[in-house]
């Protein structure tokens, strides 16, 4: 098993927020915000010494929960701090990114961090359909399509223009190519049937997150029966699992933490805006539909002991098949930070060790 | 215009009968068809309202008599060219789908000066190693050749009889894989010439285009997303904005005219 830490940029609020999404930018303390980056540089250069393999860091808009609206800044600054750790950036949601930019600056950064980056790529969440004015209903295709995009400016030779359905470019010939060849190990993230069908047509990784193992275990299952299909079997590391999980020195402690998480996210849309998007974003486990994850709280499918949860880690290797763990040690928007650390602590010194020939 | 406002029209060139359907107006647009002979689709229809659009039926093509005298691709060119000759037409656009695309390019060699510019669709003259033809019912060929099948209502089916006739002929013409001969040749080549895949093409890898762009010296690649085989097909409207750009601008193409403003 792989393990890989989830780092959000961890900003500590001065003084209370207003609680709605999008949270007003004049709430933002440029202080707090500097001390978040800083303390990002610090705990990742724990998170290597304990001996993870991947940090990853997502794209996420207008709210501090995740401080992390452009996932290549990130991903560069983390680069250039941190020694041997795999930069994995999942990733750029596609839909609302130029491709060919996406493609340039992944070639760009796999070069200059020496091809230590993966890379994922995404439709997003519902809420950020509304950051760029995108239309939920066509985030789908846009993906699709933007996702092909990208592969073709990272391995096509010569110059050559694209006649799409949402983008059109006459000439992309993009300097640097990835160091990586043919390009940095890649993934579809999602759930969603199409999203694997693509993974599986183009032979990429696939990436699920949050949901049950039994639920998320529906995506890859449907995932390698594509891959099949297609004539290859993935291999374990092909498939990423990104969860919350909650560690204790006692099951009890953990159960206690459990209990005090709230029951939504932080910064929640408005009630008739999240209604309307309910509506209008159709999200799906392999083909079964699944109402899309507006403002609701994300599960937490690890939490105990160290035993408990190694026991856990196990079972999720079965029923997933996930050969990489992308773990939240912490819920994301926290801005406590001394139960992460000690989270971190205990997990690299009692799980991680143990979990390693999963 | 309306793709029923397309002329028939027949000529007689080197001894053959050859029939065309013509409709448009403006600077011509001379048509070559694909080893399925030919079939007027949208993108034809589309392609009229700015250019005067003659897309031809190759000898021995479609319902044309079996025509066992033609011995090669360069052969079945000079014959088409005078085919456009007795239609009167000094300068023309050359269009060619995959195999008429190398029956245009050859075509292209012969008359350079007469050839405003090409356009190549999935050209079927430089070629994967394995590259197999579709075959079998036309359901099994319509899978092969098409992305969006549920286009297809729009033109009529292919007719497996006449399919039959012409594979010998296309057979005998189509030629080599890779084709050194003609390879050469088009690195003299300075016609403006735009080649197009799919990027859904299931009969010749679109990996195929960068060898056209790599030989010819004037040569531009675009891939339409979503197409397979028969691009104007599976997205006439796609195909036809960028040719129709090309064929206008030339390699001016590349510079974009699309205006961004929401309000003035």
């Amino acid at each position: 098993m792989k393990l890989s830490f989830f780092e959000t940029a961890r900003y500590q609020a001065p003084q209370p927020l207003p609680s709605e999404w999008p949270v007003p930018s004049g709430s933002y303390d440029p202080d707090a915000g500097a001390r978040a980056y800083r303390g990002m540089v610090e705990r990742l250069e724990f998170v290597e010494e304990l001996g993870f393999d991947w940090v990853s860091v997502s794209e996420h808009h207008y709210s501090p929960r995740i401080l992390t609206p452009s996932p290549i800044v990130s991903a560069a600054f983390l680069a250039a701090h941190l020694k041997k750790i795999k930069i994995a950036l999942l990733g750029p949601i596609v839909p609302q990114s130029n491709p060919v930019r996406v493609a340039e600056e992944i070639a760009m950064l796999d070069t200059m961090a020496q091809g230590r980056l993966v890379v994922g790529l995404l439709r997003g969440t519902s809420n950020e359909s509304l950051t760029y004015d995108l239309n939920p209903a066509e985030a789908r295709e846009r993906t699709d399509e933007g996702m092909e995009l990208v592969l073709k400016a990272w391995t096509e030779p010569q110059p050559f223009g694209w006649q799409g359905r949402h983008f059109r470019y006459r000439t992309i010939s993009i300097w640097p190519r990835p160091l990586q060849q043919p390009h940095p190990p890649t993934y579809a993230l999602g759930t969603s049937r199409e999203s694997c069908e693509f993974a599986a047509r183009h032979r990429l990784g696939c990436g699920v997150s949050y949901g049950s193992f039994e639920s998320v275990g529906k995506a890859t299952r449907y995932y390698r029966e594509q891959c099949a299909h297609h004539g290859w079997q993935p291999s374990p590391e092909q498939i990423i699992y990104r969860a919350n999980m909650l560690l204790a020195d006692t099951d009890d402690e953990a159960q206690e933490s459990l209990r005090k998480l709230p029951g939504q996210a932080p910064f929640a849309m408005r009630p008739g805006v999240r209604e309307a998007m309910m509506t209008l974003d159709s999200r799906n486990i392999a083909g079964e539909a699944r109402a899309p994850i507006v403002s609701g709280a994300l599960p937490t499918t690890f939490v105990g002991s160290p035993d408990t949860v190694v026991e856990q880690v196990r079972r999720c290797r079965e029923v997933v098949g996930a050969g990489v763990l992308d773990l939240s040690l912490h819920p994301p928007g926290s801005g406590e930070l001394e139960p992460l650390m000690r989270a971190l602590e205990l997990f690299g010194k009692k799980v991680l060790p143990r979990i390693r020939d999963i | 215009m309306a793709l029923s406002a397309f002329r028939e029209g027949h000529i007689d060139a080197d001894g053959f009968g050859i029939r065309y359907m013509e409709g448009g107006e403006g600077v011509p647009l001379v048509h070559l068809h694909g080893a399925g002979g030919l079939r007027l689709t949208p993108a034809h229809e589309l392609l009229a309202r700015r250019f005067r659009v003659v897309a031809f039926e190759m000898p021995g093509f479609g319902t044309s008599p079996l025509n066992t005298r033609t011995e090669s691709m360069p052969e079945l060119a000079s014959t088409m060219a005078r085919a456009i000759d007795k239609i009167g037409l000094d300068n023309f656009n050359l269009m060619g789908t995959s195999f008429g695309g190398k029956t245009a390019l050859w075509l292209a060699l012969q008359a350079t000066q007469r050839v405003l510019a090409l356009v190549l669709e999935a050209p079927a003259a430089i070629r994967q190693e394995g590259a197999e033809p579709p075959a079998g019912t036309p359901e099994e060929i319509a899978r092969r050749l098409y992305a969006h099948p549920e286009r297809l209502a729009s033109i009529p089916p292919i007719d497996p009889a006449l399919r039959a006739k012409t594979q010998p002929l296309v057979q005998r013409l189509l030629g080599p894989h890779r084709d050194r001969d003609l390879e050469n040749r088009l690195q003299d080549l300075s016609t403006p010439t735009l080649v197009l895949f799919g990027t859904l093409d299931r009969v010749i890898a679109p990996a195929m285009g960068r060898i056209y762009k790599d030989l010819m010296p004037n040569c531009h690649l675009v891939f339409v997303y979503d197409a397979a085989h028969a691009i104007s097909t599976d997205r006439p409207e796609a195909f036809t904005e960028v040719v129709s750009d090309f064929l206008e601008r030339h390699e001016a193409f590349v510079i974009s005219r699309a205006e961004t403003v929401i309000h003035p």
